[in-house]
């Protein structure tokens, strides 16, 4: 949920292929919050996780990021055109 | 690149360290992780938010970090040290790829992370670091969730509490685990040394316990959360009274509904580089776990290594900037060869302080009973407090041990996470003191890097100052 509406356009991300607005400033993780969404990530066992330390540390929230694997949700701002997926890229 | 002074981390301690050192004349290269100084104690709104109204100790901050740069101090944002070799060499990773960065004096100022306790559930999308919520509210004004319980131990969590209230946020209860603190009224005057001169933490505080009490938010003093509820996501917490060692009193247990949890029993120091440095530590749980021996300039064991703020031993930010002072002043007169004009603060007052929040919010053995057989520890490489036993069984008796064994601790958080809760399984079932325990060896990288800056760098250029010498 957002508590502060800035006056920055919204930019556009996608996430899974879902088209989602953002405002520039907010991190992966920040904007996936924002729209109520908890869970992303998919351990090895199958099981879902999301934002945890919210500092880089435990790298939990990680995602795949216009191809690049391991970027930590919490600290990567959004940008205009990013695409998102929280499945693991094969690297 | 070569600097005089460098400093790591700008936060507080290192902010002040900067600052200090270079008023008294010192070239000081300053680096930072983020992408902008402040650490998270003064975590600043995004840049792109422009000029918005500042929170909590954002104003504050924000003028340290304009008399370090007016004082003519080189920063380093966004830039992750990854190694410290022998003649303080540090290897980093920045916008502008690999580099290394040569100091005569070095002074450590990086933090810590918040102390986490594994019990059934600890893993589950809703549950997250106190600290968490308050780096989305601080930075993004995004909150967490819409009923938030916030548990755990110290100041924090209060803080916190309050501020998702002023946010709009329903919270649901405020738990804060001290069984001390529940008995504190009945010695009022055991605690007033420490508490004097401390009227703007007492403001806070008060600030915050009105606000919850205003919105009608219970606030449950010497409990604690003993489950996290699915099934996929949190839905509700199993919440218990704890007895003075911090054990679940049986009977008082009582489930509150909930979507998000944002807990925290203290913090760990952050003190990977100052390991790979060589500099001694010593066990002070109260401190927050193994923290660097130091002298009052704040030199560690290591000739020109400084090592400051919640780093270095967690008491706060007051005395983290004072440490800062000392050791900024301190490493400028080493490296410019003459006195600093410059008084040393005392930090007698902020000690003080230090030993009365390590009396009242140190957990007991409780919080390490939590976990369950299929409970999992290591988040990371999912491996559980049954995994952990079964290899104790088996023999082992060292925290490398149960690494290899297990590989608790070799995913991608490198054990900062598991580190602190496999090394209180480990005491518990070996019946071993955490001193003997130790902690998790660590190696350079000490952060996981981009395979081009892995393929850039010949570690073998490096000097890794060797095992038995650290």
């Amino acid at each position: 949920m957002r508590i502060e509406t800035t006056q920055n356009r919204p930019v556009t991300i996608t996430i899974d292929g879902e088209s989602v607005q953002a405002y520039p400033g907010e991190t992966i993780a920040g904007a996936l919050l924002a729209r109520g969404q908890r869970a992303w990530r998919k351990t090895g066992q199958g099981h879902k996780r999301g934002l945890f330390c919210g500092m880089g540390i435990c790298f939990d929230c990680t995602v795949t990021v216009n191809g690049c694997p391991n970027v930590r949700a919490c600290l990567t701002p959004v940008a205009d055109g990013m695409v998102i997926s929280s499945e693991e890229a094969d690297s | 690149m070569r600097s005089e002074i460098v400093v790591v981390g700008a936060g507080p301690a290192g902010l002040q360290a900067a600052l200090s050192a270079a008023e008294a004349g010192a070239e000081v290269t300053l680096v930072d992780n983020y992408r902008q100084a402040g650490g998270q104690y003064y975590r600043q709104p995004a840049p792109e938010f422009g000029d918005i109204e500042p929170l909590d100790h954002q104003a504050e901050g924000r003028r340290l970090w304009q008399q370090a740069a007016q004082a003519g101090l080189k920063l380093l944002t966004e830039t992750t040290v990854w190694g410290a070799f022998e003649g303080h060499q540090l290897a980093l990773d920045g916008p502008n790829g690999p580099d290394t960065l040569q100091a005569q004096a070095l002074i450590l100022a990086t933090g810590t992370y918040e102390r986490v306790a594994a019990f059934p559930g600890w893993t589950l999308p809703g549950v997250m670091t106190t600290g968490a919520a308050q780096t989305l509210l601080k930075e993004q004004r995004i909150v967490p969730g819409e009923r938030v319980v916030v548990a755990g131990t110290g100041p924090l969590q209060l803080v916190t509490a309050a501020a998702l209230v002023r946010a709009g946020v329903r919270v649901v209860a405020v738990i804060e685990g001290s069984p001390v603190m529940r008995r504190m009224w009945r010695r009022p005057f055991r605690h007033m040394a420490a508490l004097w001169n401390q009227g703007e933490r007492l403001a806070e505080g008060l600030s915050s316990w009105l606000t919850l009490k205003r919105a009608a938010v219970p606030i449950h003093i010497g409990w604690g959360v003993t489950t996290a509820h699915g099934p996929e996501q949190l839905t509700a917490v199993t919440i218990a009274q704890l007895n003075d060692r911090w054990r679940p009193l049986p009977y008082t247990s009582r489930t509150l509904s909930c979507d998000t949890l944002c807990y925290g029993y203290g913090f760990t120091p952050a003190t990977e580089l100052a390991r790979l440095l060589g500099a001694e530590l010593h066990w002070r749980p109260e401190q927050g776990g193994f923290v660097p021996i130091r002298d009052e300039r704040m030199q560690s064991s290591v000739p020109g290594l400084f090592i400051v703020g919640d780093g270095a031993g967690v008491g706060g930010a007051g005395l983290a900037r004072l440490e800062g002072r000392v050791a900024g002043l301190s490493a400028a007169a080493q490296v410019m060869g003459k006195a600093v004009d410059a008084a040393l603060p005392s930090l007698a007052a902020e000690q003080r302080f230090q030993r009365f929040y390590g009396d009242l919010f140190t957990p007991g053995p409780g919080l390490d009973e939590l976990a369950r057989p299929d409970t999992i520890i290591c988040r990371c490489e999912e491996v559980t407090l049954a995994d952990i036993r079964a290899v104790i069984e088996q023999g082992a008796d060292t925290l490398m041990a149960v690494k290899q064994l297990t590989r608790c601790g070799m995913g991608n958080c490198q054990g900062r996470i598991c580190g602190p809760l496999a090394a209180a399984q480990l005491a518990r079932q070996t019946d071993q003191a955490p001193a003997q325990i130790g902690q998790f060896s660590v190696r350079p990288p000490i952060f996981p890097l981009p395979m081009p800056t892995a393929e850039a760098v010949d570690l073998a250029d490096l000097p890794t100052i060797p095992d038995e010498h650290r």
